[in-house]
């Protein structure tokens, strides 16, 4: 017994001395950014997680009230509709932007002047909004804009883009299509250039055509970063705010109140409490979507 | 809560939606828990001259301009006094800046109807204005008040007009003298559809926020207001169904255009004839100078017709106001400048005299302290883009019929989303006058004035 409790003890002996020591220096690189992170974003976050259990109104005391607020909004219909609005807009935005951008990138995959078309497609994204959102406000006007004057020209019917519920989504979602489509198309340009060319070669001897060759081995092949653009066309959409208040101001009827504005309207109004709880609700949300998005590609890529 | 500044010392046009993005990172600055202002102000003495550095937030645009030149009448006056003037987006950061109490101003423009909304960040002004009080419409000061207490520095009075087509009426034979009730204006509307049949005459208007402001002008006009001074919902009453039953008939009778003010659909109209009654503010003007390129020079305005033979003439749509932070570094001498600006008549004639960008003088409103409207003394000149018309007289006894004792509920804002939407689905032909005022009022007791 005593010499298995002296064997126990040199044991712990030897693996005290064998541990290694703690260095402090990969601690103290890393620091600023850990400070940082802290700072700006860890505490942010605990703080709108706190503020989402409280009537706060950016004066006085905290008064904590529970669920209350999630309890409002999940029982809201202003809060689903805005929901449901920017359902619908992903709906129109990002199975559309994947696909265009995807085209648009194979496109340009051999084309010369890559770098002048890069450009172009970029420009969008760096234009201002406001700007462009005017244009918008322009070209599709009711009355006067020139796409309905170009639709009634070659004898179809004009369409209110602005003026009705489904039209101004439309609206906002091809603005919304305009402007990062160009940077999804940069970002699928940089996928397909990591696929090796000798794998298209070896389809070409086997016989696959251009087809077989983009379904079986270019889609496969770009899906991880097909996943990512899926994921922030998701964030784009659910966090939707600029566009929609530019241009259709969340009208009309709130039809394009998407989950962003109606966010915002929370902050606006300074019921900060009830903003936080919702802005807690999309973050939950736009992660599930965001994951399921990203499994139903992987599942497609591991297939 | 308003904060009590101790001891008495000694815009324009064009309402949008509000807005407060929230400050990244700024959260640090609004630990909870932190009441609104400080402690009591000391007094400055009224003998010694002011000296010291404020911030002061205007609105970006023609006001910002207009206030630049005004506010250096102020410091000409007292050179001690540095005022660093910035033009914001003030809608979208007032409300965020007073949450996070970083980069407050020490005076800052803001619209009336958005008051009441941050009302708990402001002094309280009562003390300072108690000495000005008689000399503001009653109107004004109403709004300007909130739970008693007066949280802002009353700037502009914006009484609604009737501004009309002057060509397209003598042409189908209408007197607009003889527009005295609204029975009037939709028969005036009819004969020129009868003479013009590709006229919608009347402005309808298709913003929601703006619809709700456009409302609740008529509302004022016949005694009514969303709330009574108890604070209890008037919106289902009389003032409103009356204005929405008429607004209907015009939609109803294609007697109107459904557009938004400045929208492409509501210059192009409004410049090709299609409309030609717009009864709105006195700073739809700013349109017909600035916008408008075929009908310039053909419009003028007259007093809004009466609801009843013999009613108010006039209403209030819009108008704006100084706050007053309570978390303003130099909250004194913030006061001293609008004291300058609003009651001196140095300070007021400056604001609405001649500059760069209204060279015959601001004219997209009136000041609402009463001794600066004389309708002979006016402040603007008369106006080219109206035919060279004496707007000056018609605003300044507009605005002395402006009904007062309204009130701006706290969640006037907030409200749009209901009201002003609802609105927007009856002029579509989807609501019946009825219809928006119950379901505005249910969702609003519901959604504004529950617990929540």
């Amino acid at each position: 017994m005593a010499t298995l409790t002296e064997a126990a003890t040199t044991r712990r002996s030897a693996r005290r001395v064998r541990r290694p020591r703690v260095r402090a220096a990969p601690y103290l690189f890393v620091a600023p950014f850990i400070l940082v992170f802290a700072a700006f974003s860890a505490y942010p976050i605990f703080f709108a997680l706190q503020l989402s259990f409280t009537n706060w109104h950016g004066a006085g005391a905290l008064e904590i009230i529970g669920f209350a607020n999630y309890r409002y909004l999940l029982t809201s219909p202003d809060f689903w509709q805005s929901m449901a609005t920017s359902g619908v807009l992903w709906l129109l935005v990002v199975p559309a932007q994947v696909l265009l951008a995807l085209t648009i990138a194979v496109a340009l995959r051999k084309a010369r002047f890559r770098g002048l078309f890069s450009a172009a497609l970029i420009a969008p994204f760096v234009t201002p909004l406001v700007a462009m959102a005017q244009v918008w406000i322009i070209l599709f006007d009711q009355d006067f804009g020139a796409v309905n004057h170009g639709l009634s020209s070659i004898g179809l019917p004009t369409i209110g883009w602005l003026t009705t519920s489904a039209g101004a989504k439309v609206t906002v979602a091809l603005l919304v299509l305009w402007r990062t489509t160009g940077y999804a198309v940069i970002l699928l340009m940089a996928g397909l250039s990591t696929i090796p060319a000798d794998v298209y070669e070896a389809a070409r001897i086997d016989g696959a055509g251009a087809w077989q060759q983009f379904w079986s081995i270019t889609v496969p092949l770009v899906t991880r970063t097909l996943s990512f653009v899926v994921v922030i066309g998701t964030l784009t959409v659910f966090q939707l705010f600029a566009e929609p208040y530019v241009v259709t101001g969340g009208g009309p009827f709130n039809a394009t109140r998407t989950a962003g504005l109606y966010l915002y309207k929370h902050i606006t109004n300074s019921d900060l409490g009830l903003g936080a709880a919702n802005s807690m609700l999309l973050v939950v949300m736009v992660l599930a979507l965001s994951l399921a998005s990203i499994r139903l590609l992987r599942s497609r890529e591991d297939s | 809560m308003t904060t009590q500044l101790s001891h008495p010392l000694s815009r324009r046009t064009l309402f949008r939606g509000a807005g407060a993005a929230l400050v990244a990172g700024g959260l640090g600055a609004c630990a909870p828990g932190n009441t609104t202002g400080g402690d009591p102000l000391p007094s400055s003495s009224a003998t010694e001259p002011p000296s010291g550095e404020i911030t002061i937030w205007d609105r970006t645009g023609d006001l910002y301009k207009v206030f630049d030149k005004a506010i250096a009448s102020f410091t000409a006056k007292y050179p001690q006094v540095k005022v660093n003037h910035v033009a914001v987006d003030i809608n979208a950061k007032l409300p965020a800046t007073l949450i996070s109490g970083a980069g407050v101003p020490d005076g800052a423009f803001y619209d009336d109807a958005l008051l009441t909304g941050v009302a708990p960040h402001l002094h309280d002004l009562s003390q300072l204005i108690e000495q000005y009080k008689s000399d503001i419409a009653p109107y004004k000061l109403g709004v300007v008040t909130v739970d008693g207490k007066v949280v802002a520095v009353p700037w502009d009075l914006d009484p609604g007009l009737l501004f009309y087509r002057e060509d397209i009426v003598a042409q189908a034979g209408v007197d607009p003298t003889k527009l005295a009730t609204y029975d009037d204006l939709l028969g005036a509307a009819r004969t020129v559809q009868q003479r013009f049949p590709q006229a919608r005459p009347i402005h309808l208007e298709n913003d929601q926020f703006l619809a709700q402001l456009w409302i609740d002008m008529f509302a004022n006009q016949q005694g009514g207001a969303m709330v009574d001074a108890q604070g209890k919902l008037t919106l289902d009453s009389d003032p409103y169904r009356t204005t929405l039953t008429w607004l209907d008939t015009v939609r109803s009778q294609g007697l109107g255009t459904l557009a938004k003010y400045t929208q492409p659909t509501d210059l192009q109209t409004q410049d090709n004839g299609t409309q030609v009654f717009v009864p709105w503010a006195q700073w739809f003007v700013f349109a017909p100078q600035q916008l408008l390129k075929a009908s310039k020079g053909k419009w003028r305005a007259t007093a809004l017709p009466a609801w009843q033979a013999g009613g108010a003439r006039a209403g209030v749509m819009g108008g704006s106001s100084f706050v007053i932070p309570a978390k303003a570094k130099n909250p004194e001498l913030a006061w001293r400048l609008y004291e300058h600006l609003v009651f001196s008549k140095e300070g007021y004639t400056t604001v609405y005299g001649q500059n760069d960008v209204y060279p015959g003088g601001l004219n997209t409103s009136i000041p609402s302290y009463l001794p600066a409207l004389d309708p002979d003394q006016p402040l603007f000149k008369t106006i080219d883009a109206l035919g060279g018309q004496d707007l000056w007289k018609v605003a300044v006894e507009a605005g002395k019929q402006v009904p007062g004792g309204y009130t701006i509920p706290t969640w006037w804002g907030k409200a749009v989303d209901y009201f002003g939407v609802n609105v927007q689905k009856m002029l579509a032909g989807r609501m019946s006058p009825d219809e928006v005022l119950k379901t505005s009022a249910s969702q609003i007791q519901k959604n504004l004035m529950g617990p929540n």
